[in-house]
């Protein structure tokens, strides 16, 4: 039962998070914007269209969506989300999470150059390089909750075994939140890294990758976006509250609250911040990766205590 | 342990850090200041407990004379000799950035090896006061302004500051003073440097001073 709401949620939710990102972002416009739903609408007109292939392209374009979908969903099957334990959950199943971001993001950049459109391969150039520097930082700042948790599992890590780290070492994991908060912005493109509306084929990196998709494959990868950002979050909502009440109906409402909070958040930023120049994204990259490498440190020396 | 102490430091070496990651002059000397201002504040936090006269009057003394004193001079020497950014480095952004990670590390290792005589109220004093140091280095060495330069002498003496508060009780209010004037000495010198650079030359680039022949 409990692993059944678990996937209710990520199934369902995702999609909403792009909409309150759009609702924040239409307020601070001073327009109305698109319905809270609109992703929801898109996904479904998507999901009735046929998909239109180049010639030359072959099969790992028509694959490319749908494995790129199913290794985030997978890596959302990871992720405990409130209370509700992850399904599936093994010692050592952080470093299979990451490695399936990695997977999802392999076969994007493979789809992008399989296109031969020149456009793509310089998003897949530019994905590629911002995503090994990000990887670096992301297995730090698990492997301090690991030791902070002293567990291996992502389940063991975010039910119960963070729960006293913020009075012992809360310095480091304000590091580790600023460093996820970091990541999260640049694997999600938006917007000081990437912004996810341009049309501009010169400064995007996501969305220049995915433009020869369409129907559903299109529909495969929006949705794939959303779940990652709802995994992504919740990963850092998280590591930020610790503290559960072990009520299902209390936590699953506390919990979609906050991550609701988390896109309002990301909305006023995109609405507040310019997109930074191309060649300064590695050093945004590089300071998670330091912030990252400075917590990790200081637990080394201090232990778990 | 002491939390609070130890956020603080943590702050610190951040602030260090985005000091030596941007370029614009204005914007390091206000990271400077609010540093500078923080490492103020860590004597109270230090010696919670047993606080006396002269460990307030140096924290004030160390807050007003480089939290707010030192950047309107600095801010004032960029209005004077109108050098805005630092713009060609030798040591690239991203590469001081890696450098001063590899320093932060280095100095968590090297402080986990020394021992001290004196008990140390957080872990985190010798390395946060070593990883500056290091920082400062790096700013005098690879940027090419020489206002940059000054910055990272700075940057250095607050890593020494942070280092001396250790010391406060046993070390006489004097040596701490002769602190917090050699620096101010040492910047006015700087200054003076460096506005004549200015009305000699035009030019603040010690890049160009070492090529200079007659």
């Amino acid at each position: 039962m409990n692993t059944f709401l678990h996937l209710i949620i990520l199934v369902v939710f995702p999609p909403l998070l792009l909409g309150i990102i759009g609702k924040t972002k239409a307020f601070f416009a001073g327009k109305i914007g698109p319905p809270l739903l609109q992703t929801y609408y898109d996904l479904f007109k998507l999901m009735q269209k046929a998909s239109v292939y180049s010639l030359t392209s072959n099969w790992i374009f028509k694959a490319a969506p749908m494995v790129c979908l199913s290794a985030i969903f997978a890596a959302g099957i990871l992720m405990p989300i409130a209370s509700f334990k992850a399904p599936v959950q093994f010692a050592g199943d952080l470093v299979f999470f990451v490695y399936l971001f990695a997977l999802a993001r392999f076969v994007t950049i493979l789809a992008a150059l399989d296109t031969g459109s020149s456009f793509e391969g310089m998003g897949a150039s530019r994905e590629a390089t911002f995503g090994c520097l990000s990887e670096i930082a992301m297995f730090l700042d698990l492997t301090i909750l690991a030791l902070l948790a002293q567990k291996l599992s992502l389940s063991g890590i975010f039910l119960g075994g963070l729960a006293s780290s913020w009075f012992l070492v809360g310095p480091v994991l304000i590091l580790v939140v600023v460093s996820l908060f970091l990541l999260l912005l640049v694997e999600n493109s938006r917007i000081p890294i990437d912004d996810p509306d341009t049309h501009l084929e010169l400064t995007m990196i996501h969305e220049v990758m995915v433009l020869d998709h369409s129907g559903v494959d299109l529909a495969y990868i929006v949705y794939g976006k959303a779940l990652k950002l709802f995994i992504l979050g919740t990963l850092l909502i998280s590591v930020i509250f610790t503290f559960r009440f072990h009520d299902h109906l209390m936590d699953t409402g506390f919990f979609i609250i906050e991550i609701m909070g988390l896109a309002v958040l990301i909305g006023i930023i995109e609405s507040t911040m310019a997109r930074l120049r191309m060649n300064k994204v590695p050093y945004l990259l590089l300071s998670a990766f330091i912030f990252s490498i400075i917590g990790f440190i200081v637990i080394l020396l201090r232990g778990h205590s | 342990m002491n939390v609070w102490l130890d956020a603080i430091l943590i702050l610190v070496i951040i602030l260090g850090l985005f000091i030596v990651a941007s370029t614009r002059l204005g914007t390091t000397i206000q990271i400077f200041a609010a540093q500078s201002l923080i490492l103020g504040t860590v004597p109270f936090f230090m010696y919670a407990h047993e606080l006396e006269f002269f460990i307030v009057f140096v924290s004030i003394a160390a807050i007003v004379l480089r939290g707010f004193l030192m950047p309107k001079y600095l801010f004032w020497a960029i209005r004077h000799v109108s050098v805005r950014n630092e713009v060609s480095p030798y040591i690239g952004i991203g590469a001081t950035l890696l450098l001063s990670a590899a320093s932060i590390v280095g100095s968590f290792l090297l402080a986990s090896k020394l021992t001290f005589p004196i008990k140390i109220c957080s872990d985190m004093v010798i390395p946060s006061s070593f990883s500056l140091i290091i920082m400062g280095f790096i700013l005098i060495v690879g940027r090419t302004k020489a206002i940059s330069q000054v910055i990272g002498y700075l940057v250095l003496e607050n890593g020494i500051f942070l280092f001396a508060i250790l010391l406060l009780k046993k070390m006489p209010l004097l040596v701490e003073m002769g602190i917090l004037l050699d620096l101010f000495i040492a910047t006015v010198v700087m200054g003076i440097v460096v506005n004549n650079i200015t009305d000699d030359f035009n030019i603040t680039d010690t890049n160009e001073l070492t090529t200079l022949k007659d």
